[in-house]
């Protein structure tokens, strides 16, 4: 066959048959026990009884009741097919020449949904859930805007208004995203604002303060206790990891599909989700030989966390869960532009890392500038910038491949696209020119 | 299998020893006796104000021993934190052995001990008592196909992450998925005290409840005789199966 474009679709025709029935979770396949959630030592209140309070009754019960295969409701399903899925496994055919590689590289497509990321996967279902319960109006935080879209479109979908809490620094270079996040009929606010008590308390420490998304969450709770709205839940915890499995076993039935066996899966961590909704269903069925977890050396959260009970929010109204993690009051540096800034990786992935499973790297901004670069050159997709930190990993383990004449297969998730990101990319573009001049 | 859990003297000595020794009368197979932690991670607010309550009100080791005085030969083990001991463990073992129990159960032994766990479980044995090991819905199914077969006694399942809390959860899902894994008597626990949900968790096939939080809302509520026919009820629940 001609293969004509800048990219292959190996496959556009049986949607229905790749779209997995069932979510996976991987918990009962781990290698030793996942640390339960808790409530610290001495609590005035407990957190754990609070989730009650905040989280749809349906995620929550999800969250707890730990299965392998949950069936994914048909109504779900359907709005899964609407928005696209399967979403596309691309071979990166011009990239593999540019390097020379033996090597194969295939990349999960996940900006090609409506909000441009794999965030969606979880927003539906959320949403859906909420929706059911008679719920209204719905809230969230958001860092780049990626889950704040997904959750504002999901939202209008099934007919809830959202509010989101954006993170201050994003909120004023990314109005693009704010935008969106309003035509889709969501409410924004840049956090920390005067809307909670801890909002409140943290500008009076710092009336300039920059925000962070582990400050953003805390005020999307608050509020939605305050207010008695539900909040949806982003990343981090196992439910979100859980509807994001569509990926990773959408992935298996493409290579399947193929002929492919996959030996080098790599993603890039905010939270976790997308690493984990990609890479899971591989891991726990035995499929592939290395799993590559990546984050930005500017948040070194794997080279320099610790590993402990921690908060996942910044004010800790969430309970405390076994993470790999900066401390729920680290706060990003500012001028960064490279997302993954979260303090934190999702509980499962942590001890997956800790055991050894899962390996990591962790790339500066003018690594990923360069691998973003390249990606768009030879590929021609604009990547997210979170998703640039997966595509470093990519060409050095593709060039790796070539020093040891190595014909590996190497997948790697695309978790969304850049195309509201191009403010980043031209402020990396400025730093990375500045510090070649000097 | 009626598993009842308490608090070492809550509300206090006297009341606490009658409630062991009506439970057993009116059929609790095994007790749980839970001694104060230093932190009770899976507690929630009932069992942790338990704790506060008794805390200070009793020396464990010349107290401990009142309760095999009042329940006759029933089997009674300790329910404890691995944690609080585990610097001197060898005595503590001893101690509960002269105290006349008959085994302990370490809800974090599995959680925060994981490498170690087998070296704790025999530790345990050779001092004549009984290891009951805790699981839970976070616990591979490898592993509690594993551990089913180490437990005495029966092997206890907690399907909430914490106790007396009544987070939405499908019980029989949950017991569903372990049941053909576990080699073993299978007791269901952790905020178990609703009657549908004790059904659901009997009907997918565990073998018993062990129930707690409950017991002491009764007994705040209605002292040892409300706490009593709680036991009663239960116990006809169970002998549906
Ligand atoms: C495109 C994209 N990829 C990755 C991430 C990282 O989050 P997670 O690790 O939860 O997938 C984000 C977070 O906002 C994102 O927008």
């Amino acid at each position: 066959m001609v293969v004509v474009g800048v990219y292959d679709t190996p496959m556009v025709n049986n949607a229905e048959e790749i779209l997995p029935k069932y979510w996976y979770n991987i918990i009962p396949d781990l290698p030793k026990p996942l640390p339960p959630p808790r409530d610290p030592l001495g609590a005035e209140f407990s957190r754990i009884d609070l989730l009650r309070t905040i989280l749809p009754k349906e995620v929550l019960r999800q969250q707890l009741t730990i299965e392998r295969y949950i069936k994914i409701p048909e109504e779900v399903r359907e709005r899964y097919l609407a928005i696209g899925r399967p979403t596309p496994l691309l071979r990166a055919r011009r990239l593999e020449e540019y390097l020379g590689t033996p090597a194969k590289i295939y990349f999960k497509y996940e900006g090609a949904t409506p909000t441009g990321s794999h965030k969606i996967n979880t927003a539906l279902p959320q949403a859906y859930f909420a929706r059911e319960e008679g719920i209204e109006h719905v809230v969230t935080e958001t860092g780049a805007g990626q889950w704040g879209t997904a959750t504002a479109l999901s939202a209008t979908m099934y007919g809830m208004k959202s509010t989101v809490f954006m993170v201050k620094v994003s909120y004023e270079q990314k109005p693009m995203r704010k935008s969106i996040m309003q035509l889709y009929g969501g409410e924004v606010y840049p956090s920390p604002t005067d809307l909670t008590e801890f909002g409140k308390k943290v500008r009076k420490e710092n009336p300039n303060h920059p925000g962070s998304l582990g400050i953003a969450m805390s005020e999307a709770i608050e509020y939605a206790l305050d207010h008695h709205l539900k909040y949806l839940v982003g990343s981090v915890l196992d439910v979100v990891i859980l509807h994001q499995s569509v990926i990773g076993q959408e992935t298996i039935a493409q290579l399947d599909e193929l002929g492919e066996e996959p030996d080098v899966l790599i993603g890039c961590v905010g939270g976790g989700s997308n690493f984990g909704g990609f890479s899971f269903p591989f891991i726990g069925n035995g499929r592939g030989k290395k799993y590559i977890a990546v984050a930005s050396a500017e948040i070194p959260k794997f080279s320099t966390g610790e590993y402990k009970y921690d908060f996942p929010d910044s004010a800790g109204l969430l309970p405390l869960v076994k993470m790999i993690t900066m401390g729920n009051s680290y706060v990003p540096p500012p001028i960064y532009a490279g997302g993954l800034r979260y303090h934190g990786a999702a509980p499962s992935l942590s001890l997956l890392m800790k055991e050894g499973i899962v390996g990591w790297r962790e790339y500066n901004e003018n690594q990923i500038f360069e691998a973003a670069q390249m990606f768009m050159r030879t590929q021609g997709i604009v990547p997210a910038p979170e998703s640039s930190h997966a595509i470093r990993a990519v060409i050095e383990e593709a060039l790796e491949a070539k020093r040891a004449n190595r014909k590996e297969v190497i997948v790697f998730n695309l978790s969304g696209h850049g195309l509201l990101d191009l403010p980043n990319y031209d402020s990396m573009m400025k730093r990375v020119t500045s510090n070649e001049q000097r | 299998m009626l598993v009842v859990y308490m608090t070492l003297g809550y509300p206090d000595n006297e009341r606490y020893l009658e409630f062991m020794e009506e439970a057993v009368k009116n059929g609790a197979d095994i007790l749980e006796i839970g001694i104060p932690p230093k932190y009770a991670k899976y507690d929630g607010p009932v069992i942790r104000k338990s704790y506060e309550k008794v805390a200070g009100k009793f020396d464990l080791w010349s107290f401990l021993p009142e309760t095999r005085k009042v329940i006759g030969g029933t089997k009674a083990i300790a329910l404890t934190y691995l944690e609080d001991w585990v610097q001197e463990l060898d005595d503590f073992l001893c101690k509960l052995k002269r105290a006349g129990l008959d085994g302990v159960l370490f809800p974090d032994l599995l959680i925060d001990f994981v490498d170690d766990y087998q070296t704790y479980s025999t530790r345990v044995r050779e001092k004549g008592l009984n290891n009951v090991i805790f699981t839970a819905p976070s616990v591979p199914d490898k592993m509690i196909l594993q551990v089913s077969r180490q437990s005495d006694l029966f092997l206890y399942y907690g399907v909430r992450p914490t106790t007396g809390i009544p987070l939405p959860i499908t019980v029989s899902s949950l017991v569903t998925r372990v049941r053909n894994l576990v080699d073993n008597k299978l007791v269901v626990g952790f905020g178990l005290s609703d009657e549908n949900d004790l059904r659901k968790a009997l009907k997918a096939g565990a073998d018993g409840a062990a129930i707690g939080t409950a017991f002491i809302q009764a007994i705040d509520n209605g002292g040892v005789k409300q706490a009593i026919d709680l036991v009663i009820k239960l116990r006809s629940v169970l002998d549906e199966f």
